[in-house]
């Protein structure tokens, strides 16, 4: 009996085949997504570990940094500082594998094509033949040659030689504050600190080609920089295993084990008389945001896989409930024969199980397609071969099982009010019979009554349209959140360097040998302003970690070439006893600090008081102004760097370069800057349509279902002579209606998505304002309320092939 | 000029089993102010006349006409614009909308066919002997109050033509007879002629003309003496 049961309510299913296809495919794409984001961090996960691994495939990436780009150490002091830090080194801890200095410089390449000579922004390492710590990656197959160990060799970051057109042996001009020198490519391969082609303090990687990375031998750098072998500015150690540091996007504290690294280091520089900057992994800004890029793609996988699970849900939901209801006279006819509760129950909880089966069976089997396209596209954007990929079983397990519990549940409430339906109720019609609501009466008393009936009808069923809603709203999350956060992005990031700056290229220098750019800028009537910009502030945030925050010194804050938004105070001004400072609004909500407070900060290891005077948007690194006055008697330093306008006809070229550590030029700067949010959003991008597509399910499903339980009252009034016209109007009064109030939730869900995502992206290093950019808003809305409006000529359609005489049957049976 | 004339009508259905002759050539007039009943077992054909006659269903063959005019066939919007303009339909439960008050099922007609006027509406219900209950849901009021909702619903667009398939089939005959009353004098009141299917002989007495029909043939058409004549 059972047997004949489940298989009446499977053809039932199967004659609203659309429907059921459409939750089988929201289940399969749920369970798709979740294996995609899952198999994707998975695989990243397994390539970092290659890359950071300490042995002949990885490039060992080192545990501590140690830097300060405003001196050099001598060969002799390292040696020192290494022995002595050596020495002290207790037996029970880790032991210290290498402690190794290196020279990192800023520079230019000068890179001729058929344009002419073009001025690259670059970074130039020095790395010894022999290194142990943050060696070059060369995966085999994807990188080529060797290490650079001759003094004209080096080896070109694979990132930028197809940009380039660059290939082993061809002959590269480079500088470092000084004449093109020659040198000649040995090798393409990655380095740990540059899988992300961004320059320092920034995250934004510039369009590929605009932004080299080259590594030479220790010989090489002296021949660049011309100075002396195994001079540095970097020191690197490696300890033995990893030990554990504070991860900046977590609540917990884990920096306890690099913490008696570093006070060791502390005491070992203090003893050699060296001042430096010192970082660990968790500090080192290019690795942390790759790990928390990671982490990201970790904690997404399981929201999105559940937001769509639930919409799936939703639909299974609404779906069956829709199901008992047109069975309701067959339901209770079977209970009239004696058919139990249990019997009946079954059915209905047998076919969620099918779907989910069904759904998860389809994206078992595409999950691995879309790791692969993850995979491609992360390839494609970080330019990082990922040179083995799996998706173990427990991937699988972890996604699936979970939405076959979730879809299970789903079918337990209309199986239960199936089991429940009393056939008396149902046999003698009572169940049909409903008082309206006086309430909704009396609003709509006064409109015509074929609008008051439309809006009724559409919100007799509340919990139904609320779920409708809910299951909107949760894909228009999907769609809009990411747009949302992209709009908000360009207009408080790009915006700003658009609309703000007027500047045309930065020049960097070298210490305070602002003179010779002002010289160039003058010969040349372009307009100048120099400026500080170094990521060396240091300050303890209220759990007691210390958070590197970059310092800017500017002439002017609404003046200069450099406006700055500032949305809550006023401009600092020459400070009396306090230095006045202003703070973005991301480090100012970390640190829980406000106008009119006075703190203590770190400025290149040294304590310095600043009251907060104003609190600005538009950085996404944390950062503090200060009046270039203020910020040179602190630092010691006049000028890390220069802005330009240019005039017309006045260009970036090589003599700037040569006496420059490095230009970079502002509309690369936004080409960089818009690619990168492009990208990102792209990487959603998939996701987003499954949102919109989604929303189209739900509504056509509403829709459907509404006009499906109004058959009753359409065949009426059809009978009775309602035109198709007048009674598509009343359906399109209704569209507009479901769409008006579904796009507004979508709009308010859109915005909690973005909040939320941005919460989760939202780090020291990487803080994201959310703002409703309007016309984001309005397109959400619009493109909600034509989809539902799009829906009314299948309710149309439906009118249309009634056949009225099968209707007028059972209107009268 | 009569109201009805049909003449040879056929309805016959093609099914795996055979031709099926639903209707199988009737020929009848109705005369304007005529209450007529068609009488006949089940599966005799009187609803699908009743479908052809509303212009809900057209016939395989025949001739219908309506005032002297062919009635549409196999045109949807057609067939609709006929039954707007001539036709009023009563069902056998009622199929009033749940969301609207008595006083707005009979106004949603009226601005369908593009004449609302409240003030006819609320006549039309006093006529049927609801004007009490015009603000009342169809949930709040009896099977028998509700039918009777539904014939001021039917005749509230003037039609030349009311239909009502067994429409006294769900209630007791006391109730039965009340609905008949009202209809009866809402069809003379409003100068409305009357075809309605049953299988109940008792209601005779309110017609004045009585069709029999089986296996989709005519068998007697005579005029009766009807009670609420006077």
């Amino acid at each position: 009996m059972s047997n004949l049961l489940n298989k009446r309510l499977a053809r039932s299913l199967w004659r609203t085949k659309p429907r059921l296809f459409a939750v089988v495919m929201m289940v399969a794409v749920g369970v798709f997504a979740g294996i995609t984001f899952s198999g994707y961090s998975h695989n990243l996960d397994g390539m970092y570990e290659t890359l950071h691994g300490d042995d002949d495939e990885g490039a060992n990436l080192a545990d501590m940094w140690i830097d300060n780009r405003s001196t050099t150490w001598s060969h002799e002091e390292v040696t020192n500082f290494c022995s002595a830090l050596e020495a002290s080194w207790p037996a029970d801890m880790d032991e210290l594998d290498s402690c190794e200095g290196r020279t990192i410089v800023q520079g230019t390449m000068f890179h001729s094509n058929d344009g002419g000579t073009q001025i690259i922004n670059s970074l130039w390492h020095g790395i010894p033949e022999f290194a142990n710590a943050d060696r070059l990656w060369m995966p085999s197959g994807h990188s080529e040659g060797r290490v650079a160990s001759a003094a004209d060799e080096i080896v070109i970051d694979a990132h930028v030689v197809d940009a380039l057109d660059l290939s082993l042996g061809d002959t590269v001009h480079i500088g470092a504050g000084s004449s093109p020198v020659e040198f000649s490519i040995v090798g393409i391969g990655y380095h740990p600190l540059h899988v992300f082609m961004a320059p320092e303090g920034s995250i934004f990687p510039p369009e590929p080609g605009q932004y080299v990375v080259g590594y030479v031998s220790d010989s090489g750098m002296a021949r660049l920089t011309n100075s002396t072998i195994g001079n540095s500015n970097t020191i690197l150690l490696d300890v033995e295993g990893t030990p554990s540091f504070d991860l900046p996007d977590t609540e917990e504290y884990e920096g306890d084990e690099i913490d008696s690294v570093r006070n060791l280091v502390s005491r070992a520089l203090e003893n050699a008389e060296l001042d430096g900057r010192i970082r660990d992994r968790g500090q080192n800004e290019p690795v942390e945001i790759m790990r928390q890029d990671l982490e990201g793609a970790k904690r997404t996988s399981v929201p999105f896989a559940v937001m769509i699970a639930a919409i799936a849900s939703i639909t299974i939901v609404l779906s069956l409930q829709r199901l008992v209801q047109s069975q309701a006279k067959e339901i209770a006819a079977l209970r009239t024969l004696g058919v139990n509760r249990m019997s009946l129950m079954t059915g209905y909880l047998i076919a969620p199980l099918a779907i989910g089966a069904a759904g998860c069976g389809l994206g078992a089997v595409i999950g691995p397609l879309g790791v692969d396209f993850m995979l491609d596209f992360y390839e494609g954007i970080v330019g990082l071969p990922i040179t083995e990929r799996e998706v173990p079983l427990s991937i699988y397990s972890n996604v699936m099982i979970p939405t076959i519990a979730v879809v299970f549940l789903s079918g337990a409430f209309p199986a239960l009010k199936a089991s429940k339906l009393d056939p008396l109720e149902v046999l003698s019609g009572q169940n049909q019979i409903r008082v309206g609501s006086r309430t909704l009466r009396r609003l709509t008393s006064w409109m015509p009554t074929t609008l008051g009936l439309s809006i009724r009808s559409s919100i007799r069923k509340p919990v139904r349209l609320m779920m409708t809603f809910l299951a909107v709203g949760i894909s228009l999350m999907l769609f809009g959140s990411v747009q949302m956060m992209s709009a908000g992005l360009e207009d408080t990031i790009v915006g700003g360097l658009e609309d703000r700056q007027s500047w045309d290229a930065q020049v960097y220098i070298n210490h305070d040998q602002e003179e010779r750019v002002i010289e160039w800028a003058d010969q040349r009537g372009a307009t100048y302003e120099p400026l500080i910009e170094m990521p060396i502030g240091m300050v303890e945030d209220p759990k007691g970690l210390e958070r590197i925050f970059t310092v800017v010194g500017l002439e002017s804050f609404t003046e200069g070439l450099r406006e700055i938004n500032i949305i809550q105070g006023d401009p600092p001004q020459l400070s009396t006893s306090a230095t006045e400072v202003l703070l973005d609004e991301g480090a100012a909500t970390f640190l829980g600090w406000s106008v009119g407070q006075s703190h203590t900060v770190l400025l290149n290891g040294a304590e310095h008081e600043v009251t907060i005077v104003g609190v600005t948007r538009g950085e996404l690194a944390r950062t503090m102004y200060f009046l270039r006055a203020d910020l040179g008697e602190a630092l010691g330093v006049n000028a890390t760097s220069i802005y330009l306008t240019l005039p017309d006809g006045v260009e970036v070229d090589s003599s700037l370069a040569e006496i420059s550590a490095g230009v970079v030029e502002r509309e690369t700067l936004i080409e960089g800057m818009n690619s990168l949010i492009d990208q990102q959003t792209q990487i959603f991008l998939a996701m987003m349509y499954l949102g919109l597509m989604f929303t189209i399910a739900v509504m056509f499903n509403t829709m459907i279902m509404n006009v499906a339980e109004r058959d009753f009252e359409l065949a009426t009034l059809r009978v009775l002579g309602a035109s198709t016209p007048s009674l598509g109007i009343m359906l399109l009064f209704e569209s507009l209606l479901i769409g008006i109030i579904g796009g507004l939730v979508g709009v308010v869900f859109a915005y909690g998505g973005a909040v939320g995502l941005a919460a989760s992206f939202s780090t020291w290093q990487f803080y994201v304002t959310v703002l409703i950019v309007p016309s984001v808003a309005y397109q959400l809305m619009l493109g909600v309320i034509l989809i539902a409006i799009a829906m009314t000529p299948i309710g149309i359609w439906r009118l249309r092939r009634m056949d009225l005489v099968e209707k007028v049957k059972n209107l009268t049976q | 000029m009569p109201l009805v004339e049909m003449k040879n009508i056929q309805r016959h259905y093609e099914t795996p089993a055979g031709i099926v002759k639903a209707l199988d050539g009737v020929s009848f007039d109705i005369e304007e102010g005529e209450r007529v009943i068609l009488l006949g077992p089940s599966g005799s054909g009187k609803t699908t006349l009743l479908n052809c006659l509303s212009g809900l269903d057209s016939p395989t063959g025949g001739s219908y006409k309506f005032l002297g005019g062919e009635v549409p066939r196999h045109h949807s919007e057609k067939m609709t614009s006929f039954r707007r303009e001539n036709i009023g339909y009563v069902f056998q439960f009622f199929n009033l909308l749940q969301d609207l008050t008595v006083l707005e099922n009979i106004l949603l007609i009226q601005e369908l066919a593009g004449n609302k006027n409240s003030a006819r509406a609320k006549e039309l219900l006093e006529l049927v002997g609801l004007h009490s209950e015009v603000n009342r849901f169809p949930g709040e009021i009896s099977g028998g109050q509700q039918q009777r909702v539904a014939i001021a619903r039917s005749i509230a667009k003037r039609p030349r033509l009311l239909l009502g398939d067994e429409l006294t089939g769900n209630l007791d005959t006391e109730t039965s007879n009340r609905v008949m009353e009202a209809l009866v004098n809402a069809c003379r009141q409003e100068d409305i002629t009357s075809v309605f299917v049953t299988h109940d002989e008792g209601l005779i007495r309110y017609a004045t003309r009585v069709i029999r029909i089986d296996s989709g043939r005519i068998i007697s058409d005579e005029k009766v003496t009807s009670d609420n004549e006077n």
